[in-house]
């Protein structure tokens, strides 16, 4: 399948096999911890009673630390569908803005080939990827080679996590929840813009904190990265 | 708890809503004209998001993870090198949170 999509028509679509190889690379560290982050998820997927091939494929169609760990906490309540939808929609709706910012970087590429990569589509994959393009080589094909590693650390470690006989506490166990938001920490300075950042980047910080505290945590994401887009666009800022 | 055609019927939904919403974007941008409002909103909320995302995720996790999160911001900065700054901040966390518990309560 991968083959298929980063083959054809090269000279248009930059799908080519050494942006595959560069991302895949790059990308190796994160077998590793997305591996162990999935241990985490596995262990707790077996604590919910989930059996495995659900605890596999619940990784695999959803793919998102952070939207997963959210429906974990929900499950022993079983709450509604809907509210479960909601809460992935405001876990993850930081991808539709990725998305987005992907299509200016591919726009030559055709749909029928970027679509089934954005499957794959993670927050340390788009940072990898958008500095690369930054760094004057934009490649469809390096956010695949990126996604590999990445799927397979975060299914892998899921399973092994099920299969593993160990139990979601101790100090390994909370180191391992700090890597979905450690990568995020570590590649965020690549979209740093100087000191125009300041004051958006200080607005999002301060109102997703008001609102996790005074409101709710599963929006406050958007709503405070809302606020400083709003600044960002009202001062004219260039990307 | 869910039953298991419950639980095989939230996943499939769940992923589907989480691929809308990779897709989506992507497609939604084709829309918009390249220099309009909404495409400059679309390129400079990744950022701000993030930003948010991290802020309220440090909030929410104590000074361990801002321990190692420092730590790898720090290691990234020197070595450039994602592999070097996670493992780092991995440490830390774990190190910070086995330290946290030694600690006599009360």
């Amino acid at each position: 399948m991968l083959m298929g999509i980063i083959a054809a028509d090269p000279a248009r679509t930059p799908l080519t096999l050494g942006g595959f190889r560069r991302g895949f690379l790059a990308a190796l560290p994160f077998l590793f911890s997305n591996g162990i982050s999935g241990i985490v998820i596995g262990v707790a997927y077996r604590g919910l009673g989930l059996d495995l091939p659900m605890a596999a494929l619940f990784s695999i169609a959803v793919y998102s630390g952070t939207a997963q760990a959210v429906i974990l906490g929900m499950w022993p309540t079983t709450p509604s569908l809907v509210a479960m939808m909601l809460a992935c929609v405001a876990t993850n709706a930081r991808y539709l803005f990725m998305g987005a910012h992907l299509r200016h970087l591919f726009d030559a590429v055709p749909r029928r080939r970027m679509l089934p990569i954005l499957y794959f589509l993670a927050d340390a994959s788009w940072f990898m990827t958008v500095a690369e393009a930054e760094a004057g080589r934009r490649s469809p094909a390096y956010l695949l080679g990126c996604s590999v590693p990445m799927v397979t650390g975060w299914v892998g470690g899921t399973v092994l996590g099920y299969l593993l006989p160990m139990k979601p506490q101790g100090a390994l166990a909370v180191a391992a929840t700090f890597l979905p938001l450690g990568f995020i920490v570590t590649l965020l300075p690549t979209q740093w813009r100087g000191g125009r950042s300041w004051l958006p980047w200080s607005a999002s910080a301060v109102v997703s904190i008001v609102v996790a505290i005074k409101l709710d945590s599963t929006w406050s994401m958007l709503v405070g990265g809302l606020a400083g887009t709003a600044i960002s666009v009202a001062r004219n800022d260039a990307y | 708890m869910p039953t298991e055609r419950d639980t095989l019927l939230i996943i499939c939904v769940l992923g589907c809503v989480s691929y809308s919403l990779r897709a989506g974007g992507y497609i939604a941008a084709s829309l918009f004209p390249a220099n309009g409002i909404w495409a400059r909103i679309l390129k400079l909320a990744p950022g701000n998001l993030f930003v948010a995302f991290t802020a309220v995720g440090l909030w929410h996790s104590g000074w361990p993870v801002l321990a190692g999160s420092l730590c790898s911001l720090v290691i990234m900065k020197l070595t450039q090198r994602e592999w070097a700054a996670l493992g780092v901040g991995f440490a830390v966390v774990a190190l910070a949170d086995l330290a946290t518990r030694s600690l006599p309560s009360g």
